[in-house]
């Protein structure tokens, strides 16, 4: 399965500079991800999940500080890239659905700018071009310029080192000797800068020259052919005569005409029903006259386009169409990105795309409005979909339209998806993989059905037990107390002070990862092999033997 | 488990419509419309629905925080509110009643000729009629002063003000239903000060008391909100409630803006609370699966209408309304194997063909009713499990 590994993230920790020190918000993480898989990631509020998803997208807060770790996407680490090379993945490669679709969309903006707006930013193609020409070389520099940072803080740390043991006697010849090997390797450090500096700038220079010359090409060949249906469009006209022209005109509008008495005939009609029917169907006659007329615009608009075709008008359009093709390998033109627009939106489910374009945020219901971000979130083709709790502000029956969506896209599209939440009955319909994180670790990692059918660690015990049962009256285990501050970390398990099962060395050992089955990990003391046996708590017991037992059809509630 | 007694809060055709725009802007949202119901004592009885469906809405009239369009309700069989739109439409009707009954009188008469006699037979008649509908339109008119008068903001009857007290909400959002300025302490006497409590002992005994029956401490008192967790957040919105001793508590959504882990806490919480006290909860929710683990008896809302009214095993059992189904299908259960395979309803309104025949909340079963005009009526009844 290793070919297709789609993210890979590798012993990640966090932290967010405050006032009051530290918060440690992610502690050593790593989890793989791989194609067209759902990986969920379960937790409470604060457990870190977020801060894990933000940093994937590269959007976290100012002051946070990745202290360690790699986030490896496409052969590079995410953590390393600058917020210039970020814009081409973020969005592009990765894209996010976040919590409220509501404090996520702009109000004042009409939906189909919002959703084009990214595809028409991004979408100046010459410029792409260049920069992936360069980018190795860029990457180079980049990371000479890292390593004379790392250099400092190496030879700061071994200053103190020196500065520890002082009592050495050879201390200030060691001093000498440091510094004097660091005044040489930073020496060898900028020149080594310089010159990757200069092979930077001159390959940019190169590369942009290059795109320039491939472009001056193609818009060659294009001119090139306009200028023959220019030709062409000049013989025509010259060969027009007034009578034929208004032959075509004539039959063109003769064709309008029809319809524009059709349309017109219809709507009296509608009118004369509207005077004698209730107030009921009242509504529904004018919504019809309102559709029958807007239909009519659409009609008016499309035989202006079309059947005004005289030959030499025919050739006019072609010359529009020809020049927009060339736009098109330069840039994504606004048509381009109005088209493409109208797609995603009719198939992430929004009917009349392009009445819905039109319109403000405030006019489309909570459910169409986290459509049209995960719209927004499609445009750009991603590969890998992180879900930030999308449906946590949802209804439940607008919920399960959402996760179908989704669900769909997935498929359709072999997304792999990181989804984020703390429902676990929308974990069971997502997931293939699960991951339960807790005060900024993954407590325990398997797929679904090791997690729902066999969990290893109390914290997803209590977790699956805390939610109501729709078959048993039973009281609930509730967690106790609250999650850790994340100021000060706790020495030990973090989950120890509210578990009930935990034992002496929970408090001061942080448990390592124990395999309990092929991809199914936990990190508890409990399965240690000195550790006593502990039994699942009794109404989990039940809860599982009852849905292994029974098949998924005797089970429906309906 | 309630018995059979007379209920505490009882709602007769509730309406709540709110109006906005003048002409041809006007616009009524009948956000709740003719909803009636009965809460036993000792009862916990579940509202569900989509958001937008007037749960809530039904809630805050029944609290008094909202005035009624029309319908009334009954609290310890004491009228505490009530909408005036049903008297009034009464009085149209008698006068345009009146209208026509003189009309047809006019029109008898003037069959039998223009004679002396013949006209003050009529006179008479038409003043006996006049008679009447002046009488029944001020009895109407008292109804509407009394109505008024039940839906004041001041109340002015003291006994009514005293069960108001009985009646109390806890909201949805504990970060936003606590002011952030006040100490625990203060928040929760709040409502005694109000109520003409002077006593700053007493005050800090009760307050005590019921910090310790929410599962706080008493040194929490002097905390301020932000420094609690949101689950002891919700405890305290429930600690302000349970101090005044109601005996009826208005849940609006307590727990959907909570953490998993804290949701059991607060529902057990509840649970307990109710078992000691004997709390009659109204609990307005949209999760099913909350208010099946909680509720006696639920009833499900549908755009301001109850479209289904029974106990909870017996709703799970027998969802017969299409839009309770739907909801029932759409609640994930953390069950994957089942959860993958499970078919969702998807409820369309315009499968009811209400046209002709009038829906109405029909009791199909004993305790189960149904809204749903004849035709529909027989259907479900053959859909019926034992």
């Amino acid at each position: 399965m290793a070919d297709n590994l789609k993210l890979q993230v590798k012993d990640l920790t966090i932290s967010f500079r405050t006032t009051q020190g530290m918060v440690r918000a992610v502690r050593g993480i790593s989890f793989d991800l791989y194609e067209g898989e759902t990986l969920a990631i379960v937790g409470e509020s604060g457990s870190g999940k977020s801060v894990t998803s933000k940093a994937i997208m590269g959007i976290l807060e100012g002051n946070a500080v990745i202290n360690s770790g790699e986030i490896i996407y496409e052969n590079q680490d995410l953590t390393e890239i600058d917020e210039e090379n970020f814009h081409r993945i973020r969005g592009d490669k990765i894209g996010m659905i976040f919590q409220d679709p509501m404090s996520s969309l702009n109000p004042i903006m009409r939906i189909g700018k919002q959703i084009t707006e990214g595809m028409l930013i991004n979408g100046n193609h010459l410029l792409e071009r260049s920069k992936r020409k360069y980018q190795a070389e860029k990457q180079n520099y980049i990371n000479a310029k890292k390593y004379k940072k790392e250099l400092k803080i190496k030879y700061k740390e071994s200053k103190l080192e020196l500065k520890n043991d002082k009592q050495s006697a050879d201390f200030d010849k060691g001093l000498e000797e440091l510094k004097s090997k660091y005044k040489q390797d930073l020496n060898d450090v900028h020149k080594n800068i310089q010159e990757k500096k200069s092979i930077y700038k001159q390959r940019k220079a190169e590369a942009k020259k290059e795109v320039k010359a491939e472009w001056q090409k193609t818009k060659s060949e294009y001119t090139k052919e306009l200028e023959k249906l220019k030709e062409q469009y000049k013989n025509a006209k010259s060969k027009e005569t007034k009578a034929t022209k208004e032959e075509y005109n004539r039959k063109a509008q003769e064709s309008f005409n029809k319809e524009k008495d059709r349309i017109q005939k219809r709507i009296s009609e509608l009118k004369e029903r509207y005077k004698v029917s209730d107030n009921k169907t009242r509504i529904l006659i004018k919504n019809e006259i309102r559709n029958t007329k807007e239909a009519f615009k659409q009609f008016k608009y499309e035989h202006k386009r079309k059947s005004f075709g005289s030959e030499s008008q025919q050739l006019q359009n072609a010359i529009k169409q020809k020049r927009e093709e060339m736009l098109r390998e330069r840039k994504v033109t606004k048509r381009q990105a109005y088209e493409r627009a109208v797609k995603v939106m009719s198939e992430v489910g929004i009917p009349e795309p392009e009445k819905r374009m039109r319109q403000y945020p405030f006019q489309f219901s909570g459910g169409m409005r986290q459509r049209i971000v995960i719209a927004i979130a499609l445009t750009a083709n991603p590969d890998l979909l992180i879900c930030d709790e999308p449906t946590t502000a949802l209804d439940v029956t607008i919920q399960s339209q959402i996760l179908e969506l989704i669900k769909a896209l997935k498929n359709e599209r072999s997304l792999s998806v990181i989804f984020i939440t703390h429902d676990l009955g929308v974990v069971a319909n997502m997931a293939d993989r699960i991951a339960v994180m807790y005060a900024g670790k993954i407590v325990e990692i398997g797929s679904y059905k090791d997690i729902f059918y066999n969990p290893k660690h109390p914290y997803t015990w209590a977790l699956l037990s805390s939610v109501p049962d729709l078959d048993s009256k039973e009281r609930l285990i509730s967690i106790p107390g609250t999650p850790p501050n994340m100021l000060f970390p706790p020495k030990g398990d973090a989950f120890a002070e509210r578990n009930a099962y935990a034992m002496k060395v929970d408090f001061d050992h942080q448990p390592p990862y124990f395999k309990v089955d092929e991809g199914h990990y936990a990190a508890t003391w409990l399965l240690h092999e000195n550790a006593p046996k502990v039994e699942l708590p009794d109404q989990l017991k039940k809860r599982i033997n009852k849905a292994k037992k029974s098949s998924p059809k005797e089970r429906e509630v309906i | 488990m309630a018995t059979e007694q007379s209920p505490i809060l009882s709602v007769r055709n509730l309406k709540t419509h709110f109006k906005s725009g003048v002409g041809r802007n006007k616009l009524v949202v009948k956000a709740v419309d003719g909803v009636s119901f009965d809460i036993k004592k000792g009862e916990v009885f579940g509202l569900v629905g989509e958001s937008g469906c007037g749960k809530t809405t039904t809630g805050r009239t029944i609290m008094r925080l909202y005035t009624p369009t029309d319908g009334e309700v009954y609290f310890k069989g004491k009228r505490i509110t009530a909408g005036i739109e049903g008297p009034k439409n009464e009085i149209a009707d008698v006068k345009a009643d009146y209208k026509d009954q003189v009309k047809l009188l006019q029109d008898e008469h003037s069959e039998k000729g223009s004679n002396e006699s013949v006209k003050k037979e009529l006179d008479s008649k038409i003043e006996a009629l006049k008679k009447e509908r002046n009488e029944k339109i001020d009895k109407l008119k008292a109804d509407i002063v009394k109505r008024k008068d039940d839906g004041r903001k001041d109340v002015k009857d003291k006994e009514v003000k005293e069960l108001l007290k009985k009646m109390q909400m806890i909201f949805q959002d504990p970060v936003a239903s606590l002011n952030p300025r006040m100490t625990v302490k203060e928040i929760i006497a709040e409502g005694l000060r109000i109520g003409g409590e002077k006593d700053n002992k007493v005050i800090k005994e009760k307050v005590e008391k019921v910090l310790e029956t929410v599962g706080l401490l008493p040194e929490h008192a002097t905390r301020y909100p932000h420094e609690f967790s949101g689950g002891q957040r919700q405890r305290i919105g429930v600690a302000r409630a349970l101090v005044i001793n109601p005996e009826m508590i208005i849940a609006d959504e307590p727990i959907s803006a909570l953490d998993v882990s804290i949701q059991a806490q607060v529902i057990n919480l509840l649970n307990d609370l109710r078992d000691e006290l004997g709390l009659t909860i109204l609990f307005i929710a949209h999760d099913l699966s909350v208010v099946q683990y909680f509720s006696d008896r639920i009833a499900v809302m549908y755009f301001g209408k109850l479209v289904e009214l029974t106990t909870s095993e017996e709703l799970f059992k027998n969802p017969l309304h299409p839009y309770t189904r739907s909801l029932l299908s759409a609640v994930p259960v953390p069950d994957p194997d089942f959860e993958k395979t499970r078919k969702r309803i998807k409820y369309d309104p315009s499968m009811h063909d209400y046209s002709e025949d009038k829906p109405e909340l029909h009791e199909i079963k004993k305790g189960h009713f149904i809204y749903a005009n004849k035709k529909e009526l027989e259907e479900y009844k053959k859909q019926l499990v034992e």
